[in-house]
């Protein structure tokens, strides 16, 4: 437990001094939030009777989950590896567990701060109403971390080289992200399109944020996106036990 | 041939084997370490010295042989070595954002006892980097910092691959010197190295390597008496009287004659140096520039295989 609480602070330590990750995690969702916010401004987009903004918020929310949960961690891990890293700490008694968890909470919390940070600015900046319950918005944000971390560690274990994993993930991100409908409705897709935005995790989780946190529907109507994302965890998950390689 | 659990011997390899695809890395060599020795493992690149010692340290499996690490099964029970034993890896890497105080206090952290983090940085003198961080030091100064690791839990035996590769000759002296330290601090100490004169310098016994084997075994003094290697003594600038009077004594030596030299060659360079000085003492000649070159463990190598030790 001790070393535990001694590997997250290393992880954030880290987390703090790596200008990259700073960028992408926490300055990269904010601008989003910011430029959207000032575009938009009051419009209205009719089809889901929501202001543009307040249909952007929850999709910047699962941007800056991938940030965190896919893009860092993926290319941190990859390239913490190739270093040869983990090599000279298997030296040590520390269990690889323990070196893992610290780097799991560590992310985790890096999550929440994102989403909380999200929430405030965009509550006071562009006064968005989140009407939903806050326990179930958490809920849902904690699903899509695990979710998004698994991906990370599939991705990790699927490629070999930091520079190819920082690529891939890099091109999954975006891939997500834009075929997830982050920043415009999927219903605005082609169909071939639209059917294949329907199947990924980042639209599913993005379809019951919004729903929890802007227009106040029980978690319990969004079953379907909830086990879609759910699937996407556990598949995931699994195949990155599978696949996984410390070297 | 010695039992596993001698008092005094730390590391005991036997039948040692390890296959990399159709390539036999370590070809079933067998060896021992004892208490408080430097133990040098000397050879080309590729002849399997950090195969070997990252078998004994855990990072690698072998397909088949003994390990033992101070009377613990090495390859049954990693996980006990890992308290009794400091590794300082050919090249060790280490998160790049994080200062060498902290860098040390982490390493540290990870064991049931630990030396004081100001201790350790002044034995490898790097008290006025400890607030540096690892991107910004030198390679010498990353090498101190990776021995300051492998030492962190005051491990009775250590194993250094290639400590000095790649540092100037500065820095090498620097490390030579610490390392002989850790010896008087009555640690065991297992280096590799591709380098004779540092195998020379440090190690008590050295085991030569080639292609997965151990091609011989002893002290350097022993390795080069034993492969019947001549010393050379060379005297530049000889007068005349001196090059007859060492043609007509019956030296034990080969004597070749050049311009403004002469050269012999020799089993048994005290003997003739003897000779020599006497010679010149009672015929009054000025020595003024002779010198003695003996056999290194690089002839002993070439002897050995017929090919120089750094191609």
């Amino acid at each position: 437990m001790r070393i535990l609480a001694r590997q997250v602070r290393l992880e954030t330590r880290l987390f703090l001094r790596r200008k990259d990750d700073l960028f992408w995690t926490l300055a990269f969702p904010l601008f989003f939030i910011v430029l959207f916010g000032l575009i938009y401004g009051d419009i209205v987009w009719d089809f889901f009777e929501l202001r543009a903004i307040e249909y952007i918020l929850p999709g910047i929310i699962v941007m800056a989950l991938m940030t965190s949960g896919i893009m860092a961690t993926t290319s941190g891990f990859a390239e913490e590896r190739e270093r040869g890293i983990y090599r000279r700490l298997s030296l040590t008694p520390l269990k690889r567990h323990t070196l893992l968890g610290g780097q799991l909470i560590q992310r985790y919390a890096v999550i929440l701060v994102q989403t909380t940070l999200l929430l405030i600015v965009g509550s006071l900046a562009f006064s968005i109403q989140i009407s939903g319950n806050l326990f179930w918005v958490w809920l849902v944000v904690t699903l899509g971390a695990l979710c998004f971390l698994s991906i990370a560690f599939l991705l990790a274990g699927l490629i070999k080289s930091a520079r190819a994993a920082n690529g891939i993930s890099m091109i999954v991100f975006f891939m997500l992200m834009f075929l997830g409908g982050v920043f415009f409705p999927n219903e605005m897709m082609p169909e071939f399109l639209r059917a294949f935005s329907n199947a990924l995790p980042s639209t599913n989780l993005n379809d019951v944020l919004r729903a929890v946190m802007i227009m106040d529907r029980g978690i319990g109507e969004m079953w379907r996106e909830l086990l879609f994302v759910g699937g996407w965890f556990v598949v995931s998950l699994l195949l990155a036990i599978r696949l996984f390689r410390w070297e | 041939m010695r039992t596993i659990q001698q008092m005094s011997t730390v590391v005991t390899v036997r039948n040692l084997s390890k296959r990399y695809g159709g390539l036999l890395a370590v070809d079933g060599i067998s060896f021992s370490v004892e208490e408080g020795e430097i133990f040098g493992v000397l050879g080309p690149n590729g002849a399997g010295k950090t195969t070997t010692i990252e078998i004994i340290e855990g990072l690698r499996k072998p397909d088949g042989g003994e390990v033992s690490v101070c009377g613990i099964d090495a390859l049954r029970e990693p996980e006990r070595i890992k308290e009794l034993i400091g590794v300082q890896l050919q090249t060790t890497s280490l998160y790049e954002q994080i200062r060498v105080k902290e860098a040390v206090d982490l390493f540290g952290g990870y064991y049931r006892r630990a030396i004081p983090t100001s201790t350790l940085l002044e034995e490898v003198s790097l008290t006025d980097k400890r607030d540096s961080y690892v991107s910004q030091l030198s390679g010498g100064q990353k090498q101190r910092l990776a021995l300051a690791l492998a030492l962190v839990n005051d491990p009775g035996v250590l194993f250094l691959d290639e400590p000095t590769t790649g540092l100037d000759p500065q820095a090498r002296r620097s490390m030579w010197s610490t390392i002989t330290g850790l010896k008087q601090k009555g640690k065991t100490v297992i280096l590799t190295t591709h380098y004779m004169e540092e195998a020379e310098q440090l190690c008590r016994r050295v085991a030569i390597m080639d292609h997965g084997r151990i091609i011989a075994l002893d002290t350097p003094e022993a390795l080069i008496a034993g492969a019947g290697l001549e010393s050379r003594i060379e005297i530049d600038h000889p007068s005349e009287t001196l090059r007859s009077l060492l043609k007509q004594a019956e030296l034990p030596a080969r004597i070749s004659d050049g311009d403004d030299k002469i050269l012999l060659h020799t089993k048994n360079s005290s003997q003739v140096l003897k000779e020599i000085t006497r010679m010149a003492a009672d015929n009054d000649i000025d020595l003024e520039s002779i010198s003695v070159q003996k056999a290194t463990l690089e002839d002993v190598f070439l002897a050995l295989t017929g090919r120089q030790l750094r191609e």
